[in-house]
């Protein structure tokens, strides 16, 4: 399997088929003498951010801690959680459970459901 | 019987997202300044956009993703996230010449100046995406669409000389004003190839669940939808040319705009030319608002589905609301729409390259499109509409500034 | 044991034990083990480019069209010959001469 072809900013969905981001990154474990392994895959967070630059890993760790669940460490899934690599990757988790979705959860909850019509049902 | 179904509403979908108030405005100022000579300009709009059209529907229809899911996984967050700035500023600032357009449709029906309605008719705009299911809209709208027609009955009307019409299909040059010749033939492209239309058809694509089954629908759909669509705006441009152009009207108040409606129906000219506006520049500002919550959603991950209520696609729903209201603003402060039009189009040209490059790799993608992907003519068109984007990117700044 | 992101390690500019210049990290090899996905081999060079942007399909007829010969470079580096100890300059345990030039 190719890492970056068919890894790296796929669709993750889970269990339920709820759509959970996109692998924004991957962890490598290397030891001094042993085979590197992937183990865990990245989700949100700055993550995305110092891919694009750097620079923009400050910024986006002081915003994130000020706003929404206010919380600026990407959601770090084992990779033993993947049940397929396929067109998404599919992981054997809650969405809900990984914090994931805590976002969509939290603008739901405190600017969707304020506006007349938005819903009465939390995110599944 | 879905699929024919489906091509008729696919078609009258394609009315509702070509005509808007660019094609009309660009398609009015050719014809009031050169006459026939622009028409040239709106068969190769038309043409490079059933192309990109076709292809934007069989990417989603092969390969079960949207031209944003495909790009954001193939070229990386980076380069994804390039593209997202470039598209999203250029479709906010085309959907605040579409606000702008319903304004100035009530301005000319009521009299009330089109300031006073951004807020309103943004706030309907929003209300429909709010409450409001993507076949409705589809075709609620779409049908509504259906009085644009009128300006296909004032160009007959109007009498034109068919063979003097016919003659400007082929591209000539004008003896004056070639800045101006070349401005208006870029806004013209740029109105025609609006990319946020392709995101928009691959989107409706999926949440339409085609499957490869329906690559051949797509084709028809692509090429009577859009055929249709450029029509109409050959309609306008040749109804302009008989009613602006012998009296040296230039359409750049929707007023003077209107005369060529008026011309043809001297009682109702103004009702129909409102209304149509209206209708065209709401079907309008619904795709687009869609297209842009579509591509922060499709890139990032997040839920996305118009059939789904708000609570349960929240970033979805946010990023419209934001947006649409946002694009209010502008008009409140009485921005002018048709300038407003004439610039975003202009600008619309200049980022295809932008939208167009990457989708010429997805669409030769053997993972993405299997035995699907591009053949020889698909793909000479597509490079020679990013060579003729390129030269739009370049040219359309300055002629921006000397022509406009 | 050391974390590594591999998203930021992409692209990075590869040298070989003597200090030459090998190319950029363009695509990770991996297998498949219960737990974690296994390093194979990192794809290095404008080769392994093109075909992580799966665009053979397009270089091909393109090269075939400018009569090009050139030879995009690829070279296969096994997991043992790769020195990741400095993430932002990866180094390789052996000399370019060494490599072979992958297909």
């Amino acid at each position: 399997m190719d890492l970056v072809r068919d890894v790296l900013d796929r669709k993750l969905v889970d269990r339920e088929d709820c759509d959970m981001g996109r692998v924004d990154g991957l962890v490598m474990q290397l030891g001094a003498h042993s085979q590197p392994r992937v183990t865990h895959i990245l989700i949100g967070g700055t993550v995305p951010w110092t891919r694009l630059h750097p620079a923009l890993r400050k910024l986006a760790t002081n915003l994130a801690r000020k706003w929404g669940p206010r919380r600026a460490e990407p959601v770090r899934i084992p990779w033993s959680r993947v049940i397929t690599a396929g067109r998404d990757i599919r992981l054997d988790v809650k969405a809900r459970d990984t914090g994931a979705i805590d976002w969509e959860i939290w603008i739901a909850r405190n600017i969707i459901k304020r506006i007349p019509g938005g819903g009465q049902e939390e995110v599944e | 019987m879905k699929k024919i179904l489906q091509i008729t509403l696919g078609i009258v979908t394609s009315v509702g997202g070509f005509l808007e108030i660019g094609s009309v405005l660009t398609a009015a100022q050719a014809g009031a300044v050169f006459g026939y000579q622009l028409l040239w300009a709106l068969l190769i709009g038309t043409v490079c956009l059933i192309f990109l059209v076709e292809m934007s529907g069989r990417l989603a229809a092969v390969s079960k993703h949207t031209i944003v899911d495909a790009t954001r996984e193939r070229f990386g967050f980076p380069f994804f996230f390039i593209v997202l700035v470039g598209m999203v500023l250029v479709a906010v600032l085309v959907l605040i010449a579409e606000l702008g357009g319903i304004g100035l449709s009530l301005q000319l029906l009521t009299g009330i100046g089109f300031p006073w309605w951004a807020i309103p008719v943004s706030l309907l705009v929003w209300l429909l995406m709010w409450k409001g299911t993507f076949s409705l809209i589809e075709n609620g709208a779409s049908l509504l669409g259906l009085i644009t027609i009128s300006f296909v009955i004032a160009a007959i009307k109007l009498h034109p000389d068919w063979s003097s019409a016919g003659a400007g299909l082929l591209p000539t040059m004008p003896h004056d004003q070639k800045a101006r010749y070349g401005f208006i033939a870029v806004s013209i492209l740029g109105a025609s190839i609006s990319p946020y239309l392709m995101y928009f058809y691959s989107s409706g694509a999926i949440e339409d669940k085609w499957d490869e089954s329906y690559i051949g629908v797509n084709r028809i759909i692509a090429t009577l939808g859009m055929s249709f669509g450029g029509f109409l705006s050959m309609a306008v441009l040749i109804a302009a040319a008989l009613s602006l152009h012998p009296r040296g009207i230039q359409p750049d108040t929707f007023d003077k705009t209107a005369v060529l409606m008026t011309s043809a129906f001297p009682k109702w000219g103004i009702v129909l030319f409102a209304a149509s506006m209206l209708v065209a520049c709401f079907g309008a500002a619904v795709e687009i608002s869609l297209a842009i919550a579509y591509f922060f959603c499709q890139g990032f991950g997040w839920n996305w589905s118009q059939n789904l209520e708000p609570s349960k696609n929240a970033r979805f729903a946010l990023v419209y609301t934001i947006i649409i209201l946002s694009s209010a603003i502008p008009l409140v402060f009485g921005i002018d729409p048709v300038k407003m039009t004439m610039i975003s189009m202009a600008l619309t040209a200049a980022m295809l390259p932008v939208a167009i490059v990457p989708f010429l790799f997805l669409m030769n993608d053997p993972i993405y499109m299997g035995k699907h992907g591009n053949g020889w003519v698909s793909n000479s068109v597509v490079a020679i509409i990013i060579i003729l984007s390129f030269i739009l990117a370049v040219i359309s700044i300055p002629l921006e500034i000397m022509g406009g | 044991m050391t974390e590594i992101h591999i998203e930021l390690l992409l692209g990075t500019k590869v040298r070989d034990v003597d200090g030459e210049d090998i190319g950029r990290i363009e695509e990770l090899r991996v297998e498949r083990d219960d737990k974690a996905l296994l390093v194979d081999a990192y794809l290095i060079g404008t080769s392994a480019l093109i075909e992580r942007l799966s665009a053979w399909t397009l270089v091909r007829p393109i090269q075939r069209f400018l009569n090009s010969r050139k030879l995009y470079s690829l070279y296969r580096v096994p997991w043992q010959d790769m020195d990741l100890s400095d993430p932002k300059h990866p180094r390789l345990r052996i000399a370019k001469r060494d490599l072979r030039h992958a297909k």
